[in-house]
């Protein structure tokens, strides 16, 4: 009697039959909890250097003031400053021709802002950011 | 005179589950893998609207606005813009590449422009290339 036991005592058996459904709980918590949306948005590279008086005056500008947006000192709407955008084949320029300003001032929120950097770089320009405060860039 | 009958003899079907364990962790090493975890959940951010959007890459480096304005690198907070442009040159000092200095810009669409403008012109100046990210609505064609 005694021999039987410590035969049985002699088995080293890990449990591995429970792996399996552990592994597969595991994969349901990826499942769950990957993202598979797409981020969505617009990839914009600011360029750096002084603000020129004299190459302001050739370049696009867009101005937000205060839920009011100018384009070269016009007042246009959103889909007309998409047209006009359109239309100046900023896609075909290269280097400084391609940049527009984006000048803001007064009372202006972020919805508005991306909605106009969304125009300018669909359109193919480089947006130049012109804050009211502190200078260009 | 009655004959022995014959036992018939049952196929015994047998299920291969010893490599099920295998499987299954093949897979989770694909899903850790492949998984992009949201290094920013808690920050409630309603992110803007407009069409066409592009799909962007996901990117190593994150600066996020709330809808409070409180401002976030990495989904740490910080201060203000100028604390952005102090951390970004560390953060994005191995990125050799192009692609690598994107920063995705996750902000709130009631922001004001007195926020939202240091903070981009601070990604600007810290070296980094702006990833704006919005929802796409092709409603506003």
């Amino acid at each position: 009697m005694a021999r039987r036991q410590k035969a049985h005592m002699g088995v080293d058996d890990i449990p591995v039959s429970s792996f399996s459904d552990i592994a597969f709980l595991l994969i349901i918590f990826f499942i769950l909890t990957t993202t598979l949306v797409a981020t969505r948005g617009l990839l914009t590279e600011f360029p750096s250097g002084e603000r020129s008086e004299k190459q302001e005056k050739k370049t696009t500008t867009v101005c937000l003031r205060d839920g009011r947006l100018t384009l070269n000192d016009a007042e246009v709407d959103l889909p007309r400053l998409r047209r006009e955008l359109a239309a100046l084949k900023l896609a075909d320029r290269t280097g400084q021709d391609k940049v527009v300003i984006l000048e803001s001032a007064g009372r202006v929120e972020y919805q508005d802002y991306f909605e106009v950097m969304a125009s300018i770089t669909q359109a193919g320009g480089t947006i130049c950011i012109v804050r009211e405060t502190g200078g260009g860039q | 005179m009655k004959r022995p009958r014959k036992r018939r003899r049952r196929a015994r079907i047998v299920i291969p589950v010893a490599s099920m364990a295998d499987i299954a962790f093949q897979l989770i090493i694909f899903f850790m893998i492949c998984s992009n975890f949201a290094r920013e959940a808690g920050i409630p951010v309603k992110p803007p609207t407009a069409p066409n959007l592009d799909r962007l890459r996901e990117s190593n480096t994150a600066v996020s606005i709330d809808s409070r304005g409180q401002i976030y690198v990495q989904g740490r907070r910080v201060p203000d813009a100028l604390s952005v442009e102090a951390e970004l040159p560390g953060l994005l000092r191995n990125a050799r590449t192009t692609e690598a200095r994107v920063v995705l810009f996750r902000c709130d669409r009631a922001v004001g422009r007195e926020v939202f403008e240091p903070v981009l012109d601070a990604i600007a100046r810290g070296g980094g290339i702006v990833a704006a990210i919005g929802e796409r609505d092709d409603r506003k064609k």
